[in-house]
């Protein structure tokens, strides 16, 4: 047991190691110096035997060197006094004939981490890069990297660096490539290594001579280079047309990310890349090694979000395997759920809906929400299906299809008479916190809809004594109440239960509090709960409308090859953003600028969020029922209150449009066909005051714009131009997905 | 780059600790530790981010391999440089088991020495390794003028992967055609194959002198189809033979734009053993069996299953190491079993039954069928039905991959082509092969 007696082992190592009939059998002695390297290894504080360590490292055998260097390496920073003694032996194994030895020597002394150590291998590293064994150059080019970063923030001394740039032209590959990362690392205050003209072409025709671990790093290096002309950047993309095909995933991430960064000012380009490695991510997607299939899919994901169709012809390949690891699996599941289209939604929701009975519920509720973000543009099939996996009456699945249900009203309210028909009964089958919530959520807002309602809710009061989740009381206060503006005979008596109950007797303040708020808000009068509770909210359809439309390549072509798709965008900022500010910039002028790039993307979503418009003035009422006669009729006797142009270009996809204004509760009348022309589309809404909004919409083939003219039963200028705003913005966001 | 790497077993305890830069400190080892191997649930993800230290790990059977780094690195290069590890390790003393690691410990550092250095990959062709770790270290001091001159010219050498001056007597190579076949059957009576695919290597051992030049020859659908433009009557006789290859990848060594322009596959092999290609086939598979499964539920407590197996080969070929895993219900309390071959067990402790047939020839057919009887229970889960899976060994390429020839050629040395004993062999084993049920 290594933990208790620490200081008895070192005590019986020390004499080993001190006894001259141990020393002077070989075996022993380096059986008894293997053993201080085992208790090192495991964490034992092994710094006593440091002096005796040093003694054993004048040898002639290279295994006891090796072991007694590593010890060194270790515990040097430890007793920088002791370890200049060892500092001798390793000047006299810097000239020893044998390259390994001098190799060896130069690459420990380098690696010794203690003050005072750089006046002494100053000279050793400049003899090292002049070897005639290139092996020993290796090291010493990285030995230069390890005494910058020993002098911390030491000026650059630039006949070194001179010489490292020199070394760039070495017959060895591999010292080539360290002399880039040791020049990476010394020059990192000046933003690294300079890659120009010259430099780069000389990598290039080296690159076939390099290995995998070496061509990674030069196309990493090489994402600096500018080319000068369109021509060079094209000679360039053939030279290393090669390596897309390489037998090593990394070389191919590699040369993808270095196409699409050189390439970005040509789409095309970066599509057909995209084309080109998509057969070795697969082959990587479908590989034993199960880590690199999991980075591979991470990747996927990525190209996914800027082509979505790209991988689905190909859905198959990602369907699940039993025997996966669940890693895989659920990346699978999110790549399925993307690649979705009209082809293949069948099969998709099929095999999904197959996982959805997994023995693992961490799986299968991945599928089932899975299956709700399919919803989104599929919803009635989804929904379906969803609606018959509450048949199984399964806690885990029912409450996932719950919460799925409640993310999808929200999103597209035209599936909420489905979700409210599908509700009823699965109360029992409810247990956690989260699907509770979602739950009670339902049955307050659309509680108008589902007949027991009230009911449902009524068990959750006569049991809120029992209840362990503060989230859920919270939730079913608020339900309660909403509930009880639509339905207040049947709500009246239990509100007034659960005020009482959260109020007098409940224990946890956030609760007791929000009960004492609705309390009083009830004082203040009916009319101003409804005011208060069912105000408009903020409306996040057109955030959906948005969320769908391609990204662009660019947007993300600087993070591909790197750890942001594996983690996550918003995980890799986080982690970052603290790396950041703990460290200061020139440590880590890498990960500093991801840093920026990654902060960025929270204020951009800030921003998204401002540019919504803001509804709170006008209110339009769902499901609004107008025949065509009667809006005939309407639009005839009114006067055009309001008429003005967009930008708009190509034929209006009909579908898309209707389904748009759906959202923002603007119902279609009458629409042309597409591609008609001109193309016509009549329009109505109401807001809660009662006021219709008659509107035209006409697109003329010759001139590349959409005229809107709207009539108003009641001329009021503030409500106008809000419902205009809205129209526009739906228009807007319909003309960025087409172009 | 990588700051460190550390080896744990299962218990997670330490056995090789090693730190190549200062930002990776030594409560780094035990972070991991605590938070993934001790971690109740399964593992998330390969990729685990611990106070802003990324930590990427492989498993091999019981042993944790993981790379530390504080950095942005390139996910699938540092993936790689495990596998590559675990390659090497494997080399020098087989498989990799805690005893083993245990063992051999000074010999990981060496190579940890060797492979890293201040976290940057440097040299790990196996070969070329070699001439710097000395396990019988003892022989240093001794080390001939020639040895030494040798490492001279393997590090300044142009072709990193192989040194100068190597003789055998015996001039010999190998060639092992590795194929897994994976398959994912619906369970629809007529049996539709979801998805079915072959991944293979082409692993050559080659014991040759000098610097040969090797040509390598397969029935590669591109390149029958080019030479038969000649004449039409061998295009009909050897197009069906031929394969299409979906995508392959090469060991270094092969001269890639020769291949690009004429789809030929030439290189100079590293010495000893090497990964030549890896290739992946998705089309005109040949399935070595075939899995029809019938169950039968009876009643709320009895299960009937019958699975038959069909073996879709030729009769003179023998398939070796068969098992056949039929999940059962967790609520089983017995099952009775019945096989015409082999021997079939019912193990409760992984919900299945395992039927194992030694051997089995082709074109033949087995069945077995096995009464389970269940507890009632009240849980109203649907039993999920997981897929019958198959394991089995094969000595034919089931994405029908044949060896044409493979050509040596060494001007400077006397040896022509037909000195060289070459050996060929085939084996395709089962991957992920599943069939619903």
């Amino acid at each position: 047991m290594p933990y208790l007696g620490s200081e008895d082992v070192v005590k019986e190592l020390k004499k080993a190691l001190c006894n001259p009939h141990i020393q002077a059998d070989r075996l022993r002695y380096r059986n008894v110096i293997q053993r201080v390297i085992r208790h090192m290894t495991q964490g034992l504080d092994m710094s006593g035997v440091f002096m005796e360590m040093v003694k054993a490292s004048a040898t002639v055998d290279i295994v006891q060197k090796k072991l007694v260097y590593l010890y060194m390496c270790t515990y040097a920073p430890l007793k920088p006094d002791l370890a200049l003694l060892a500092i001798n032996t390793l000047c006299k194994d810097c000239s020893d004939p044998n390259p390994m030895v001098r190799g060896l020597a130069l690459r420990s002394m380098c690696s010794l981490r203690m003050p005072g150590v750089q006046e002494y291998i100053q000279q050793p590293i400049l003899n090292g890069l002049r070897d005639k064994a290139s092996y020993v150059r290796r090291v010493a080019v990285l030995g230069c990297a390890k005494m910058h970063n020993l002098h911390g923030d030491a000026e650059v001394d630039g006949a070194l660096v001179n010489e490292l740039y020199s070394l760039l032209r070495d017959q060895d590959p591999i010292v080539v490539v360290n002399c880039l990362r040791s020049l990476e690392e010394i020059l990192k205050q000046e933003g690294g290594v300079v890659i120009n003209k010259p430099i780069a072409h000389h990598l290039l025709n080296r690159m076939s001579k390099l290995d995998q671990w070496g061509q990674a790093e030069v196309l990493n290096f090489l994402l600096r280079y500018q080319p000068r002309s369109e021509e060079e950047l094209f000679d360039i993309l053939n030279l290393l047309d090669s390596f897309l095909k390489s037998s090593s995933p990394g070389v191919v991430m590699g040369a993808t990310k270095l196409f699409l960064i050189l390439a970005k000012k040509f789409p095309h380009v970066q599509t057909d890349v995209l084309v080109r490695v998509k057969g070795p991510l697969l082959a990587a997607c479908s590989s034993e090694s199960r880590e690199l299939c999991f980075v591979a899919l991470c990747h996927v994901r990525q190209i996914l979000h800027s082509l979505p169709g790209h991988f689905s012809s190909h859905y198959k390949k990602f369907f699940c395997s039993y025997s996966e690891p669940h890693y895989i699996k659920l990346q699978k599941v999110e790549v399925l759920c993307e690649l979705v289209n009209d082809e293949n939604v069948q099969q998709v929701l099929e095999e999904l809906r197959g996982y959805c009975t997994d023995v693992s519920a961490d799986f299968s509720q991945a599928a089932i929400f899975a299956i709700g973000g399919i919803a989104r543009t599929y919803t009635d099939q989804c929904v379906q299906i969803l609606t018959e996996l509450l048949g199984l009456r399964q806690e885990h699945i029912t409450t996932v299809v719950v919460q799925t249900f409640r993310d999808l009203v929200w999103l597209c309210p035209q599936c909420t008479e489905a979700v409210c028909q599908a509700l009823p009964g699965c109360e029992e089958n409810i247990q956690d916190s989260e699907g509770k919530q979602a739950l009670i959520w339902l049955l307050g807002v659309h509680g108008e809809r589902i007949p027991n309602a009230p009911y449902v809710l009524e068990d959750f009061v006569d049991n809120v004594k029992s209840e362990t989740f503060p989230a859920v009381k919270m939730e079913l206060l608020t339900a309660l109440l909403r509930l009880f503006l639509s339905r207040p005979a049947e709500c009246q008596d239990m509100l007034g239960r659960l005020l009482h109950y959260c109020i007098e007797e409940e224990k946890d303040m956030a609760v007791r509090d929000r009960g004492l708020f609705y309390y009083r808000l009830l004082l203040v009068g009916i009319d101003e709960v409804r005011r208060i509770l069912c105000s408009p909210k903020s409306d996040p359809s057109l955030g959906l409308l948005e969320d769908p439309a391609e990204r662009p390549v660019n947007s993300w072509a600087s993070d591909f090859n790197t750890l942001v798709p594996v983690y996550g965008k918003a995980r890799w900022a986080t982690i970052s953003k603290y790396q950041g500010a703990k460290r200061h910039g020139p440590e880590l002028s890498n990960t500093t600028s991801f840093a920026t790039s990654g902060s960025l993307i929270p204020e951009e979503n800030k921003e998204r969020i401002q540019e919504l418009p803001d509804s709170g003035s006008l209110m339009l009422i769902p499901n609004l029922q107008l025949t065509a006669e009667y809006f005939e009729k309407t639009w005839l006797s009114l006067k055009v209150a309001h008429q003005h142009v967009l930008p708009w270009q190509g034929t209006v996809h009909p579908d898309t449009l209707q389904m748009a204004l759906q959202v923002v509760n603007i119902q279609t009348i009458a629409m042309s066909r597409a591609g008609a022309q001109p193309w016509k589309a009549y329009l109505s809404a109401q807001d809660d005051t009662g006021c219709l909004f008659l509107t035209e919409l006409l697109v003329e083939p010759e001139n590349s714009e959409i005229q809107i003219s709207v009539k108003q039963t009641e001329a009021r200028m503030e409500t106008l131009n809000s419902f205009i705003s809205v129209l526009e913005t739906v228009i807007g966001t319909i003309g960025d997905i087409k172009s | 780059m990588i700051g460190g790497l550390f080896i744990y077993n299962h218990k997670g305890e330490v056995l090789i600790s090693r730190v190549y830069r200062d930002d990776i400190g030594r409560n780094a080892v035990d972070a991991f530790r605590v938070n993934v191997i001790h971690a109740r649930q399964q593992v998330r993800s390969p990729v685990t981010n611990i106070a802003r230290t990324s930590f990427f790990h492989v498993k091999r059977s019981n042993i944790w391999l993981a790379a530390v780094t504080k950095q942005n690195v390139n996910a699938a290069m540092v993936f790689e440089f495990l596998y590559k590890m675990c390659d090497v390790m494997a080399a020098y003393f087989g498989k990799i088991s805690e005893e083993n690691i245990k063992n051999n410990f000074v010999l990981i550092y060496e190579l940890l020495d060797e492979i890293l250095d201040f976290g940057y990959p440097q040299n790990s062709e196996t070969g070329a390794l070699k001439t710097f770790i000395t396990q019988q270290g003892i022989k240093s001091q001794h080390q001939t003028k020639e040895e030494q001159s040798q490492i001279t010219s393997q590090v300044t050498g142009q072709i990193g992967w192989r040194r100068e001056g190597i003789k055998y007597r015996r001039n010999e190579l190998f060639l092992d055609v590795l194929e897994s076949v994976n398959l994912l059957m619906s369970p629809q009576a007529p049996g539709q194959v979801l998805s079915a695919h072959v991944s293979g290597r082409v692993v050559m051992k080659s014991y040759l002198s000098g610097m040969p030049e090797c040509k390598f020859g397969m029935n590669d659908k591109i390149v029958i189809e080019k030479q038969g433009k000649g004449t039409a009557d061998e295009t009909s006789k050897s197009g069906k033979q031929s394969i299409a290859i979906d995508d392959c990848t090469f060991h270094q060594c092969v001269r890639l734009s020769k291949f690009d322009s004429e789809r030929s596959i030439s290189f100079i092999p590293p010495d000893g053993e090497f990964e030549l290609m890896r290739y992946r086939t998705t089309k005109d598979i040949i399935l070595p069996f075939r899995v029809i499964p019938l169950v039968r539920e009876v009643g709320r407590t009895k299960l009937e299953v019958k699975v038959v197996i069909k073996s879709n080969f030729k009769p003179s070929l023998l398939a070796q190491k068969i098992e056949v895993r039929i999940p059962t219900p967790l609520n089983t309390s017995g099952v009775q079993v019945i096989c015409m071959k082999g021997k079939a067990k019912y193990k409760a402790s992984e919900n299945a039954i395992v039927w194992k047939i030694k051997r089995m020839a082709g074109m033949k057919e087995s069945q077995i069928s096995a009464e389970i009887e269940l507890l009632p229970t009240n849980d109203k889960k649907k039993w999920a039905r997981p897929p019958i899976s198959m394991n089995f060994e094969v000595p034919f390429a089931p994405s029908g991959l044949k060896v044409r020839y493979l050509k040596v050629f060494e001007p400077k040395l006397n040896y022509s082509d037909h000195d060289v004993i070459k050996w060929v062999r085939y084996i395709g084993r089962s991957g992920i092969y599943e069939t619903r049920c």
